[in-house]
């Protein structure tokens, strides 16, 4: 089982490295997306509320367009057919590309940190590692996304459809910008539903407040919930994916 | 239950159905396929081949009828025994020639690694791409990675092999070459089962299954088809074009 898995995983890192465009773009576009953050917000209290929550929304968006695009391509070009036809399972196949995108997760995770922290200048009470493990959840939860909605699309164009449609209403309801709190009552009901609430609410807890994985177990556990139920569901299309 | 043939045949399908929505893919077809053959299923486009090579790789589960493969109910466990080449040539394109096929041999459980590197190297050196073993995917013509895609294929050495549609939109000089493949694959013990709509490929084949519609009209070696016919100058084509006459006569 192991095996099969860290296979996938090496052929997906694979790929990604000999992908030198796709490399850098992946470290470069976050490091704009923040700097932009950053000059865009001159004060600092502001941009200490707001940098904790970037980090959250940048690794889900890259993780669901980075799998949903590679998993549509694996069915359009027959590869994901050929390797549901050898003794690789489903659950290979999902861990193999959790493990393998987990890692450039973590790699991206760790530069935007750094950036800003010692770039930008931005407050943090918390402990790197904890903010990693965390950001491995919200990562997690991503590539089961991108895995499940790619069976839904047809080609890469629909793909990227897809990103105003999951993605966008996320990003504006999980109170990346002002607190959910503050929002009608309607939209706090519908944020609750979502799971980027929950992982914005979480960084923010262990990057500002100084909190511990401990202290945030709600925000865990939903988001666990979530990466579950997604993976199920995605291991459950990934046949029908594959023939059609 | 199907009549055996011999008692260790290669594919048993014995009157297995499926459908997609409403339209009859295959329709309750049983077949014998015995082992260290090349084996063509032969018909028109939408005739049923590449669905029922699904159904026999696994992908495909049938609505009904029962599968078997080298004596053995189709699982996850019979999944190393089968080797499988789909229309496409399915590769990753960032990759390059040698990634491609040791990805395809650890997937396939080839575990010791000098084992399979050499095993990598014997097949990249059948396909004769040996010289470009480091190119990525991406810059091949679709005859180099139809070679490659065998290779992928082959690298485990399955004594089944499943081969959709191989010689799609390669040149004769390619198509020659492949089936000098195909034939040393069967001196050496394997079972090939080849879909194709052309005569040209049916001709090299040891036994045919003529498709259409989802089921067999007809089984036999190319000389027995064409004699069935009952002209001397008869060529494949007359002989499938034959047996759709007697179907739609005896329908």
């Amino acid at each position: 089982m192991f095996n099969q898995v860290s296979t996938i995983a090496g052929r997906v890192i694979l790929q990604l490295l000999r992908d030198r465009r796709t490399m850098v773009l992946l470290i470069l576009v976050p490091l704009v997306i923040a700097s932009i953050v950053g000059v865009s917000i001159p004060e600092k209290q502001m941009l200490d509320y707001i940098a904790p929550a970037v980090l959250a929304v940048l690794i889900l968006f890259f993780g669901f367009i980075l799998t949903g695009i590679s998993f549509l391509r694996e069915r359009s070009q027959g590869t994901l057919e050929r390797l549901m036809a050898s003794p690789a399972s489903k659950g290979d196949v999902v861990g193999g590309y959790l493990l393998g995108f987990l890692l450039f997760a973590v790699l991206q995770t760790m530069i935007l940190f750094f950036y800003l922290i010692y770039v930008l200048d931005v407050s943090f009470a918390g402990a790197l590692w904890q903010i990693i493990v965390f950001q491995i959840i919200i990562g997690i939860l991503a590539v089961c996304l991108g895995i499940f909605i790619s069976v839904f699309a047809r080609n890469e164009f629909q793909m990227v459809q897809f990103i105003p449609l999951i993605i966008l209403p996320q990003v504006f309801l999980c109170g990346l910008l002002w607190p959910v709190s503050q929002m009608p009552e309607y939209l706090q009901w519908i944020a609750k539903f979502l799971p980027l609430t929950y992982g914005v609410d979480g960084i923010r807890a262990l990057m500002l407040d100084g909190q511990s994985l401990l202290d945030i177990g709600k925000e865990i556990g939903v988001l666990a919930g979530y990466a579950a139920g997604l993976m199920v569901l995605a291991s459950l299309t990934l046949r029908r994916g594959a023939a059609s | 239950m199907v009549k055996r043939q011999t008692p260790t045949a290669a594919v048993e399908v014995d009157k297995a159905s499926f459908n997609y929505k409403n339209i009859k893919a295959i329709d309750e077809l049983t077949l014998e396929v015995p082992r260290g053959i090349s084996f063509g299923l032969l018909g028109p486009n939408g005739a049923g081949k590449t669905t029922l090579i699904r159904m026999l790789v696994g992908l495909l589960k049938p609505k009904s009828g029962n599968i078997r493969i080298l004596g053995e109910d189709l699982t996850r466990q019979t999944a190393p025994l089968i080797g499988y080449m789909p229309q496409l040539p399915a590769l990753y394109s960032e990759l390059s020639i040698i990634q491609n096929v040791n990805f395809f041999a650890r997937v396939y459980q080839m575990k010791d690694k000098q084992q399979r590197a050499q095993r990598v190297e014997e097949v990249i050196k059948l396909v004769d791409l040996w010289e470009r073993r480091n190119d990525s995917v991406m810059k091949l013509s679709g005859g180099m990675k139809q070679r490659v895609s065998l290779a992928c294929a082959i690298v485990h050495n399955p004594p089944l092999l499943f081969l959709d549609e191989p010689t799609v939109g390669l040149d004769p000089e390619l198509r020659f070459t492949f089936w000098e493949h195909f034939a040393e694959l069967t001196r050496q013990g394997t079972t090939l089962i080849v879909s194709s709509h052309t005569m040209d490929d049916a001709n090299h084949c040891d036994r045919l299954a003529l498709m259409r519609d989802g089921v067999v009209i007809a089984q036999g070696t190319p000389n027995e088809l064409k004699k069935a016919t009952g002209k001397k100058e008869a060529n494949l084509e007359d002989a499938f074009l034959y047996f759709v006459k007697r179907e739609e006569k005896s329908v």
